[in-house]
């Protein structure tokens, strides 16, 4: 083959998983989570290559819409296990319902990383309304939340964000924001 | 065929499978028909009953799963027909009790008081093991061909409405822990 890749070593088809990625995989991984439930979108895909390729064990099972997601992750709970989400912040407008009324009346445990829309390096007017209210709305619901703000603490916030969670039996989120996941001035996507 | 019919014959065929039951009278119904701590009630999350029990269902394959869900939850979250048949889980029987209305609500009718068909559905999205039983015996020779060939499997009862004579305890937690402490207590003594 005569591709190259310049920006990422010997194989062009693996890219380099940036360093906040591959925190929030390792982060998932000791934290327990062996099964990940989620819906795509840019930045949770270095999440999902980061576990890949190094937690390749771990279960990603790809839902239609985040609310029925947090369905299936509350059946591998009831199951046994410790489940993951991957959303983007949009989406947990569309799973709203089912965070307080199976994850917390129930109290099943779910960590819910959040990849954010609508703040700042944002582009698209109509992400913003639901970008600006993740917070509000997770406080609302009594969500616990930590927001990764430098690419080195992303394993740390997720590990005591599982504790949380598995320890307590309440879903807890932890938020990704646009500045942390995109790089600045890029993403119009 | 009722809805309680149906449920007190598919709640007849269960040896140790756990069952995921959609808020409403269908849980309703299936705590009267016989109450066990293998019955996960829901009290909310309408549309999510058919995701919760695939979720369970990849968790524990050594076991087979069953959700009892409605045509009207179902019609809420038609994409999780196309994730259980992505997923594929062969330990998966998902009973929809379709009369056709919202009979927790008042009893407004739903689509497949018309057009619509949740089979049809199913297979459209690639579940390839389905069936739809329109009275007790059809619904009996489903039940048992969901039982001896691997699925996942959707069958579709068509029912009619019926009044519910009591309800599950109230207390989301302890159903909940006792679910679970049931699967658990019995975990390992099967296998696939």
């Amino acid at each position: 083959m005569s591709q190259t890749d310049h920006h990422s070593g010997s194989d062009f088809r693996k890219p380099a998983v940036p360093r906040w990625a591959a925190g929030v995989s390792d982060g998932l991984w000791d934290g327990g989570c062996r099964e990940v439930v989620y819906v795509p979108d840019n930045p949770l895909s270095h999440i999902l290559a980061a576990l890949e390729r190094s937690h390749p064990t771990v279960r990603t099972t790809l839902a239609t819409r985040e609310e029925e997601a947090v369905g299936i992750a509350a059946g591998l709970y009831l199951g046994g296990t410790m489940p993951a989400l991957l959303m983007q912040s949009s989406g947990l407008g569309n799973a709203l319902n089912a965070v307080g009324s199976l994850l917390i009346a129930f109290q099943i445990p779910v960590v819910m990383v959040v990849s954010m829309r609508g703040d700042p390096g944002e582009w698209n007017s109509a992400q913003v309304p639901i970008g600006r209210a993740v917070r509000p709305m997770l406080d609302a619901l009594g969500v616990s939340h930590l927001s990764v703000e430098r690419e080195d603490e992303a394993r740390d916030v997720v590990v005591s964000l599982a504790q949380l969670a598995f320890g307590t039996r309440l879903p807890v989120a932890c938020l990704l924001p646009r500045r942390l996941t995109v790089p600045a001035g890029g993403g119009r996507s | 065929m009722t809805r309680f019919d149906a449920i007190d014959l598919a709640r007849r065929t269960l040896t140790d499978e756990p069952v995921v039951v959609n808020l409403g009278h269908a849980a309703y119904e299936l705590f009267a028909a016989g109450d066990r701590p293998l019955n996960f009630y829901t009290w909310g999350s309408m549309g999510l009953t058919s995701s919760i029990a695939l979720g369970l269902a990849l968790a524990r394959p050594d076991r087979r799963v069953v959700a009892l869900d409605g045509d009207g939850s179902l019609l809420m979250n038609l994409g999780s027909l196309a994730t259980i048949a992505a997923c594929s889980p062969a330990n998966l029987l998902l009973l929809v009790l379709d009369n056709g209305q919202y009979g927790t609500t008042g009893g407004q009718a739903t689509p497949t008081a018309g057009a619509a068909d949740l089979e049809a559905a199913a297979r459209a999205m690639g579940v390839r093991r389905t069936a739809t039983a329109r009275d007790a015996q059809q619904l009996e020779g489903a039940l048992e061909a969901s039982r001896t060939t691997p699925g996942p499997w959707v069958v579709v009862a068509k029912v009619d409405e019926s009044a519910p004579t009591a309800k599950p305890p109230l207390d989301c937690v302890l159903i909940k822990q006792r679910f679970m402490n049931a699967l658990a207590a019995d975990s390992g003594s099967r296998t696939p």
